[in-house]
């Protein structure tokens, strides 16, 4: 099992590692330096000179790389080159914002995403399972900033119970931002639950056709008993995965949400960065999300090692 | 890149992923009718008080409240601060801080006559030290103002003079009977006396609503100032909300978060919604966008001027006008210079594809291919493109239509491809628009044109006393860059802007907008 344990961390390790070199490099590519976006309509060449050597664009690029490692590894991720405050904090503020609405987001699909799930797989191919299919295969399809656009137009422009959009700044205090967090989360948990509740549906289907649950039936158990000792926790391993893939997911996904609602997040963060050509911004936000996603993955992995016998004990036998 | 685009930066997102309310109402409404928009903001006097909210694009992360720097947070300025001149609603110069101002007979020293009884928000009095040292602040080579190089060849900062508290005396370098159109310029509001460094934060000015709160790309706030020169505004306060892209801003003003939406030249589909909906309407700011098509003077094969002559003979601006402004603006016949202007000439080369296909003969380019570069940075560029690619037809001119990434469309296109679309701001006067953007040399020169013929007359333009003659000479300025220039100027188009129904005595023109009048009504 150690080794199980050792072999995911360091293969997630790697994965981070891969993962900053293609970020590096990727923002290298990005078309138009950050000397002339920054400089905009004045960008003279001597003053796009100027500000390059300023900036150390003009050194090698893996020189570059292994000193942003270095202090990224120290919680260092250097300045920004448009507002001129550390990346660090910027980003922090802004993350603390996301969590926000991901923790609302989780909550919202994961516990609907369940309840609808298994009372689809208890009900298969009636009408409850038809109707839930449909509906979490339409949410499935339909991308996130529609969704996200569809509620604003219903729960704030034409019935006005939430902001449409936020007014604050990164700093907003949490009272600030939760009337705003209902709808971005709602979107999100739209799109996200319908894997979840696919995927639980065929948990449901499989556990309630095994032989423990049709012994569990001829003890005479309640269905609600049968349900929830014994069903729902088989049926939940499978679904931890995606729901630690759907986390990750997430972080993506905010990033065109928080948009639409002019949330103050990481999303919006990355967005801003890009336009602006802020290289440290940028690099910063990528590697976090990176982490994120490495970090679901991998609890997901473990998490679902702890619940399954089979795979807890496979290191042992071998 | 803030000075050519002070409508700000439009959402780069709404392009690529068609969020918010545009989005929704292109697909429902797809072909439908094109329903008239109101031609102006709800009329009549507003109640005294209230709190407007205004939602405005960030200029940057780093933008401040200096107006000289090349940075502003431009909504501030105007509720902050005066100028000395600004420019009224006929396009002529009227008194802000100056009550008055004249030249020596040369026009070569220009002497400022200052308004008494001014006070700054911090309760010091305004004179003459303070308008010098604003001078002074914009041509300070550290405060990177893009208004210094218009300013720099004029004035030498240490020749400026205050005889007394109220007089400002600018001896200039060279004659200019225009110079006083210069400082209506938003780089040019008045800051107190040697606040340079602080005034990005305090934003002290005279102004009729004084600072609040003030974050970068965040949300800030402006009170009434009760000691204005003017008298009081009627709002008590503004709030301002940072909000980059263009469709939630649209949603703000849907659902009633917001009442004005500034910097925002609404795309028609959401004008409509707008209009449609029981909150807030739509009201036009007449001509106040130069929609242009600068061909790169210096490269093939707009270096020949029979070719650039032809590119604009051979395009009708009326069905520009009609097809990609659907009538909301007016055909702009290349004259950058915009019809409401004073000194705006009329006359004109007609539409003549033939002429166009006879010049194009004998500079050896007949059939002529050309790319057009275009992005999703504004609504309006690619219909204007693919009108303009139309009606060109006509005289065997080829016109390949291609659109470019709108997040480095003014890096990577804008001043580097033979041929682009773009836009600026109305509201330059005349010698402003011509220093900037076609003298020689200069760096907002989108057309890289050089002309000594051109240069030579904006230079005797300026240094003609006779109000007539000088005139005159502007209007031969016109001629010549509509004749030799590289700026195909199909059309002006008014600003459709997002307004509650609540707001009153809105009125807003160039680069001016009147946050003494402006109030709401039953808020």
């Amino acid at each position: 099992m150690l080794s199980f344990i050792a072999r995911r961390t360091i293969s997630a390790l790697g994965t981070l590692l891969l993962a900053s070199v293609l970020v590096f490099l990727a923002v290298q590519a990005l078309p138009g330096d950050v000397a002339t976006k920054i400089l905009g309509k004045d960008a003279t060449p001597d003053a796009v000179a100027g500000l390059r050597e300023q900036m150390g664009l003009d050194r090698p690029a893996w020189e570059r790389y292994l000193d942003w490692v270095e202090s990224a590894l120290h919680g260092d991720f250097g300045t920004s080159l448009v507002s001129g405050k550390p990346v660090a904090t910027e980003a922090a503020a802004h993350l603390g914002n996301s969590a926000l609405i991901a923790l609302v987001t989780v909550l919202f699909a994961v516990t609907g995403a369940l309840v609808l799930g298994v009372l689809a797989g208890l009900y298969r191919d009636r009408w409850a399972d038809h109707l839930i299919s449909t509906v979490s295969l339409v949410g499935m399809s339909i991308p996130e900033f529609v969704v996200a656009t569809v509620l604003v137009l219903c729960f704030s422009i034409a019935l006005p119970w939430f902001p449409a959009v936020v007014l604050y700044g990164p700093d907003a205090s949490v009272g600030q931002l939760l009337p705003a967090v209902w709808l971005p989360a709602l979107a999100l948990a739209t799109v996200m639950a319908a894997y979840i509740v696919r995927m639980a549906r065929t948990s449901v289907i499989d556990v309630m056709a095994s032989e423990y649950v049709t012994t569990a039936r001829l003890k005479g158990l309640s269905t609600w008993r049968v349900v929830t000792r014994h069903a729902l926790p088989g049926a939940l391993l499978p679904t931890l995965h995606v729901i630690a893939l759907n986390v990750a997911w997430l972080v993506g996904g905010v990033a065109v949400v928080e948009n639409v609602f002019n949330y103050p997040g990481i999303g919006k963060l990355l967005l801003t960065s890009v336009q602006n050509r802020d290289l440290p911004v940028i690099q910063a936000v990528a590697l976090i999300s990176a982490v994120v996603y490495v970090v679901c993955n991998l609890a997901a992995d473990l998490g679902s090692m702890a619940l399954n016998p089979k795979l807890r004990t496979r290191g042992r036998t071998r | 890149m803030t000075e050519a685009h002070r409508p700000g930066r439009r959402s780069l997102l709404a392009g690529a992923a068609c969020l918010g309310a545009s989005w929704l109402v292109s697909g429902c409404t797809g072909a439908a009718s094109i329903t008239a928009l109101p031609a102006a903001a709800p009329k009549g006097a507003p109640d005294r008080g209230g709190t407007l909210r205004i939602a405005r694009p960030p200029a940057s992360d780093a933008e401040t409240l200096d107006p000289a720097g090349p940075l502003s947070a431009y909504e501030y300025l105007g509720a902050l601060y005066n100028r000395l001149v600004r420019v009224g609603t006929d396009g002529g110069l009227v008194p802000d801080l100056a009550e008055a101002w004249e030249a020596d007979s040369k026009a070569r020293t220009w002497t400022f006559r200052l308004r008494k009884g001014v006070t700054f928000h911090n309760g010091h009095t305004f004179t003459s030290a303070d308008a010098a040292y604003t001078l002074r602040h914009i041509l300070d080579k550290a405060t990177a103002s893009p208004q210094a190089g218009v300013l720099a060849p004029l004035i030498d900062p240490k020749t400026l003079r205050t005889p007394d508290a109220h007089t400002l005396v600018v001896p200039l370098k060279s004659p200019h009977a225009e110079f006083p159109s210069l400082l209506t310029h938003y780089n040019c509001y008045v800051i107190p006396d040697g606040s340079g460094r602080s005034i990005g934060r305090t934003g002290i000015g005279t102004g009729p609503f004084r600072l609040d709160s003030f974050a970068p790309a965040g949300p800030g706030s402006v009170t009434a100032y009760q000691d204005h020169w003017a008298g009081r505004p009627v709002l008590d306060a503004i709030s301002f909300a940072s909000v980059a892209d263009m469709s939630a801003r649209a949603n703000a003003l849907l659902a009633g978060q917001v009442d004005l939406l500034s910097q925002t030249n609404l795309d028609f589909a959401t004008a409509r919604v707008v209009e449609a909906s029981d909150r807030a309407t739509i009201a036009r700011v007449k001509n106040s966008q130069w929609y242009v098509l600068p061909m790169l003077t210096t490269e093939k094969p707009f270096t020949d001027v029979r070719v650039r002559k032809a590119m604009k003979l051979a395009y009708d601006p009326e069905h520009v006008v009609k097809v990609a402004l659907q009538g909301a603006g007016t055909a702009g016949w290349d004259n950058p210079v915009p019809p409401d202007d004073p000194l705006h000439i009329r006359s004109h080369p007609e539409h003549d594809p033939d002429r166009a296909r006879h010049l194009l003969k004998k500079a050896g380019h007949e059939g002529l291919t050309v790319d057009l570069h275009t992005s999703s940075y504004d609504p309006l560029f690619t219909p204007m493109a693919l009108a303009y690619q139309d009606s060109a037809r006509r005289a065997g001119i080829r016109v390949r239509v291609k659109t470019a990434a709108a997040d480095s469309y003014y890096t990577q296109i804008w001043m580097k491809k033979p041929l682009m679309a773009t836009y600026w701001y109305t509201g330059r006067p005349i010698d402003q628009l011509f220093t900037q953007i076609f003298r020689s040399g200069s760096s907002y020169n989108e057309t890289a044109w050089s002309d000594k013929d051109f240069d030579a007359l904006l230079d005797r333009a300026r240094a003609e006393t006779d109000d007539k003659r000088r005139r005159e000479l502007y209007g031969e300025g016109q001629t010549m860059v509509i004749e030799r220039g590289g700026a195909i100027t199909p059309m002006f188009a008014d600003r459709l802007v997002g307004v509650s129904r609540k707001v009153r005595g809105y009125a807003e023109h160039g680069f001016e907008f009147d946050y003494l009048a402006i109030g709401l009504k039953g808020a």
